[in-house]
């Protein structure tokens, strides 16, 4: 079974939300899509055990939100603490303000951000830069499968596409499941004799590193 | 605007193993520019205030891989973390009562930034800093020894701390046929060595 990778998107303008649900939906995503902070913890809060989203679109300025009770901050807090390995995008019109760019980061230290002024056309140019991106001989296609280009074969896993997604960063998973998954991914770069290779941190930690010569390195604690 | 009301609740007091560069500063902006310098992947920039810098050391596991502070009083927390622990120290400006001996001073933001690329960047006999922890040889076997990280990138220089705290870092270096020790220099701080110059006197 290959389930839709979700995308949790916070953006206050109604009309805005929709364009990047479309979007998604589009490129065989599953937005999670909220116009408020508080809606999008909701949001969270309820897949917190059945799915992780592979990356988090968040508007930081919400005025027009319909409800006030949280901001985008707390959202951020809560992805920093819960979701680390998940990618996360904010933009504001406000964002080569250092004081912007401080607040944001102290909500979520590993936070990418863009400029709002730049226009959704340049924030959808960036999210499909990072969703079909090429990692050593390794590409992710349609968002929802990782492709082994020399042989065009196919991993379909969500934990694959998070580690190259992720690339060069560390990846933290949170299951028994999820680890098996990502092991038997590094064995399946291993079987094709990828450029890739896992790369264990421990704890349930991984990265994807691109090596010039064949066959892997050991991976040693110590 | 996107603030919490939360304080105790942000993101950057959050628990984490992944190389950390923790910054002390009034209002951030040195921050800002620490985390613009820093290569995609090589740490985490933890921007924090004086109030809230011990806890946020606190939080990076096993201790802040490198502190960066301008401005603001060291915190009895934080010079805890200085004094016991191989953690690079950077300064902007003038050096406040707490720094342990190692620290460097910087009276330019330019200076600073640079020396922060050239840690991350270290190369001591082939070993570097791996992508978000661990130091990795050059056949690609990753050592994760949060203290071998601190010697690689503090080389040639050192740590005056006791040689029990580099234990670890000596076994792997020892373990894998590095030709690296981990040695007490002229200068009484614990550096790395290259076995070929051999026992100092």
């Amino acid at each position: 079974m290959r389930a839709n990778p979700e995308v949790l998107i916070l953006e206050d303008d109604a009309e805005t939300l929709g364009e990047l649900q479309s979007h998604f939906k589009r490129r065989r995503f599953h937005p999670l899509g909220a116009r408020s902070a508080s809606r999008a913890l909701s949001l969270l809060e309820n897949n917190r055990y059945s799915s992780r989203p592979v990356l988090a679109i968040i508007d930081w300025d919400l005025g027009k939100a319909p409800d006030t009770s949280a901001s985008s901050g707390d959202v951020l807090s809560r992805l920093a603490r819960e979701l680390r390995e998940c990618p996360v995008i904010v933009y504001s019109q406000n964002i080569d303000a250092f004081n912007v760019r401080s607040q944001i980061q102290r909500s979520h230290p590993r936070a990418l951000l863009h400029d709002k002024r730049d226009g959704d056309a340049s924030l959808l140019e960036r999210i499909d830069r990072m969703l079909d991106r090429s990692v050593g001989d390794l590409r992710i296609h349609d968002g929802t499968v990782v492709v082994h280009v020399p042989t065009l074969q196919q991993h379909h896993h969500r934990e694959a596409i998070r580690l190259v997604v992720h690339h060069p960063d560390i990846v933290t998973f949170h299951s028994d499941t999820a680890t098996k998954a990502v092991r038997r991914f590094g064995e399946w770069l291993l079987r094709r004799e990828s450029t890739v290779r896992l790369v264990s941190h421990g704890n349930r930690k991984y990265r994807l590193a691109v090596t010039a010569t064949e066959g892997a390195a050991p991976d040693v604690e110590a | 605007m996107g603030v919490t009301d939360a304080p105790w609740m942000l993101g950057v007091r959050a628990p984490d193993r992944s190389r950390a560069i923790l910054v002390v500063t009034v209002d951030g902006e040195l921050a800002v520019a620490v985390r613009d310098a820093v290569p995609r992947g090589m740490a985490v920039v933890r921007d924090a205030r004086s109030n809230d810098a011990g806890e946020i050391a606190a939080a990076c596991l096993p201790w802040p891989w490198m502190v960066i502070g301008s401005a603001v009083p060291v915190t009895p927390a934080l010079a805890l973390v200085l004094g016991h622990r191989p953690v690079l120290v950077s300064w902007l400006g003038a050096a406040p009562d707490g720094l342990p001996a190692h620290a460097q001073r910087f009276d330019r933001p330019a200076a600073l930034l640079a020396s922060i690329v050239t840690a991350c960047a270290a190369n001591v006999g082939g070993m570097r800093l791996a992508p978000g922890s661990g130091v990795e040889l050059g056949d690609g076997t990753l050592l994760r020894s949060a203290a071998l990280e601190s010697l690689v990138a503090a080389y040639p220089r050192g740590f005056a701390l006791p040689a029990r705290t580099f234990r670890a870092a000596s076994s792997a270096l020892a373990r894998h046929a590095t030709g690296w020790v981990a040695q007490r220099d002229r200068d009484a701080g614990i550096t790395l060595v290259s076995d070929a110059v051999g026992p100092r006197q």
